[in-house]
């Protein structure tokens, strides 16, 4: 799609088009993610932003083919260097999960096993693609572990995780993504369960070793101003879809899409100091059983009687949005 | 690690002492044994002797201090009936006991638990289904009931194995053990098996809930994530996550089998302790019943410090006093 946003010459390390993913439920279908599209270049780091429920961890679980049931991904394609990873079977999605795309989760504190030593862990990652003897298993992943910023780290690769605290957990399962020299690595909103100056550091430190190691980034947050420092495109979802997509600067300054005007005027940044954070009205609509028509439709100030057909992507340069009645000037903040 | 289980192992010291106090208290309030011991004719002469014999002339204070000085020398008494030391005739019989319980409840672990895993780990699948329809006949039905049924089934109607006895043993260590003959094992399956139903179906369920959570864990999903296979994962990651609650009940199962099999004894007529505590409360012979109660404490107590140090090996977290 975005042939426009590609260096020329290097074809997109993953490329994903229409991908949809549904939740059979016994209450109908969740359309979690319906008709996704992006394309991702080596070293680049993009972000995905919506609010809960728009479908964007989803969206994360279902490029490395991780839905649990009843979800399940019903169409569209996730091109990893060329290769096909929809329809993949069990096995060979497994060679490719961890080796050549990972995933980092949103709490560390849960994604560490509690009764392995870290050591034990990444020994089993390793293993898990590759025969390695246990001491070259120890030297790979403290020079893993150091990479991240874990200091003295082979001492370290015999405690437990309960031994670390949160950042360094969030370092550790980093460390494990990145031990096979993987080239995707999508992260669902890794620094949400931190506190403010570790996200800072986490959020640099990523930086660096994506640009060191050409390791793309799919970014996954609800947080605009975190995606905003680290990411060189934003893509805004919303109800399963992408609305609107561009480059970050682009996006933040001029947002087209009504929905992402009113994410970036509520950011605490963009007020009056005093005054009320401008909030959009409403909440998400339920994914199931969603209406004909542009999903935002009953939140937007801007919706007419078109919008009750749903709005296609338009594409302008870099950019893209779908939306009936686009914004054209820059919000003022 | 050394100064908590100092700690365990006072605790547990305290725990015997008060429980000696409650067990001869409360077999002194069963009743006199004497009422049975002596027969009506005898003169007073003759039953004031004889109480003298048993010291049971003394207060209950006094015959307990007596009995306590008498448990640090190694002696817990003699029987009333079977005129021979209450440990020599525990002795004959506990080992009897031990093989066949932990028989029963090992076996009943290394079956249940991969059972329930495989049930918690593909619970829509009809193999799981059946297991769980097992899991609850193992809950249901009656220990007796299905004692009596496995008599009939396998000695009676098709005679493959015997329906009671020990069988030939062999001596090891000084003891007589069953489980190093062959027919020795030809009677311990019947029973064992009848054991472990129930304890096979409280392991299957446990398995399968403590699976069925874990498998929902971010760990697993991150684990996956990192391309482990399926058997890694539930090998590696899910049996020591599920294995807290297991060993708990590994544990509170084998001291209460070890205490009282005595159903299962008495149906296959396998002479264990259970069989000699019923007798000796019929009796009111109160060198047994004391010494037995005390003894089985003491096998809790010693049970459970093991499940607790089990604890500190399987989960770091549980660790105490190691400076980090």
């Amino acid at each position: 799609m975005t042939a426009l946003t590609m260096p020329e010459g290097e074809a997109p390390i993953l490329e994903v088009k229409d991908l949809a993913t549904h939740f059979f439920t016994r209450a109908g279908v969740v359309k979690a993610v319906d008709g996704v599209s992006f394309s991702l270049n080596r070293g680049e780091i993009i972000g995905l932003v919506g609010e809960s429920g728009s479908g964007k961890t989803v969206t994360g679980f279902s490029l490395i083919g991780l839905v649990d049931p009843p979800g399940r991904i019903v169409g569209g394609s996730v091109k990893l260097e060329g290769q096909e990873l929809v329809g993949l079977d069990d096995a060979g999605l497994r060679k490719v999960r961890g080796a050549r795309i990972a995933m980092v989760f949103q709490d560390p504190m849960m994604t560490l096993n509690p009764v392995l030593t870290i050591g034990q862990q990444m020994h089993l990652a390793l293993a898990a693609h590759e025969r390695v003897s246990k001491g070259a298993a120890r030297v790979r992943s403290a020079e893993a572990l150091t990479r991240v910023g874990i200091p003295d780290a082979a001492s370290r690769l015999d405690a437990y995780p309960h031994q670390f605290s949160g950042g360094m957990r969030q370092r550790v399962a980093i460390a494990i993504a990145l031990l096979h020299g993987t080239r995707v690595i999508i992260a669902d909103e890794p620094t949400t369960a931190l506190d403010v100056s570790i996200q800072a550091q986490i959020l640099s430190e990523m930086r660096e070793l994506a640009r060191e190691m050409g390791t793309a980034l799919v970014w996954i947050s609800h947080d605009l101003s975190t995606v905003s420092t680290l990411a060189s495109r934003i893509l805004v979802m919303y109800a399963g879809r992408i609305v609107e997509e561009g480059p970050t600067a682009q996006v933040l300054r001029a947002p087209r899409h009504p929905y992402t005007a009113g994410l970036l005027r509520s950011l605490p940044a963009m007020a009056e100091p005093g005054t009320d954070l401008a909030q959009i009205p409403g909440t998400t609509p339920s994914l199931l059983n969603l209406p004909e028509g542009c999903p935002f439709r009953p939140r937007c100030e801007r919706a007419s009687e078109l919008c009750a057909k749903n709005p296609p992507m338009t594409r302008a340069g870099e950019r893209g949005y779908r939306c009936h009645h686009a914004l054209e000037e820059a919000v003022s903040a | 690690m050394s100064s908590f289980l100092l700690q365990r192992i006072l605790q547990g010291i305290v725990i015997m002492a008060v429980m000696s106090v409650i067990v001869f208290a409360g077999v002194y309030a069963i009743g006199n044994p004497m009422e049975v011991l002596i027969p009506p004719e005898a003169t007073q002469d003759v039953r004031l002797r004889t109480i003298a014999r048993f010291g049971l002339d003394k207060s209950l204070v006094e015959q307990y201090f007596l009995f306590i000085s008498n448990l640090f020398q190694g002696d817990l008494g003699q029987s009333y009936i079977y005129n021979e030391p209450v440990l020599r005739l525990i002795g004959n019989r506990l080992p009897a006991t031990l093989e066949l319980v932990l028989t029963a409840v090992l076996g009943a672990t290394f079956i249940g638990v991969p059972l329930g895993i495989y049930a918690g780990y593909k619970p829509e699948s009809a193999t799981a289904r059946i297991i769980m329809a097992v899991s609850i006949l193992g809950f249901s039905v009656p220990t007796f009931w299905v004692g009596l049924i496995l008599i009939l089934t396998f000695a009676v109607s098709l005679g493959w194995l015997p329906s009671g006895g020990r069988g030939d043993t062999v001596e090891v260590f000084g003891i007589d053990w069953s489980i190093f003959t062959l027919d020795g094992w030809s009677h311990l399956i019947l029973p064992a098996t009848n054991l472990a139903l129930f304890k096979l179906a409280i392991m299957i369920r446990l398995a399968r809930a403590g699976t069925r959570e874990v498998m929902l864990s971010d760990a697993v999903k991150f684990a996956r994530a990192a391309g482990l296979s399926e058997a890694t994962i539930l090998s590696r990651h899910v049996l020591k996550l599920i294995s807290i609650p297991i060993v708990t009940v590994f544990g509170l199962e084998l001291a209460s089998t070890l205490a009282f099999a005595v159903v299962t004894e008495t149906i296959f007529s396998w002479p264990g302790v259970g069989k000699l505590i019923i007798d000796s409360i019929k009796n009111l012979d109160r060198p047994v019943m004391v010494a037995y109660l005390i003894l089985t404490a003491g096998l809790f107590v010693t049970i459970n410090l093991c499940v607790d140090i089990g604890y500190a090996v399987l989960d770091p977290r549980l660790r105490r006093g190691r400076a980090e």
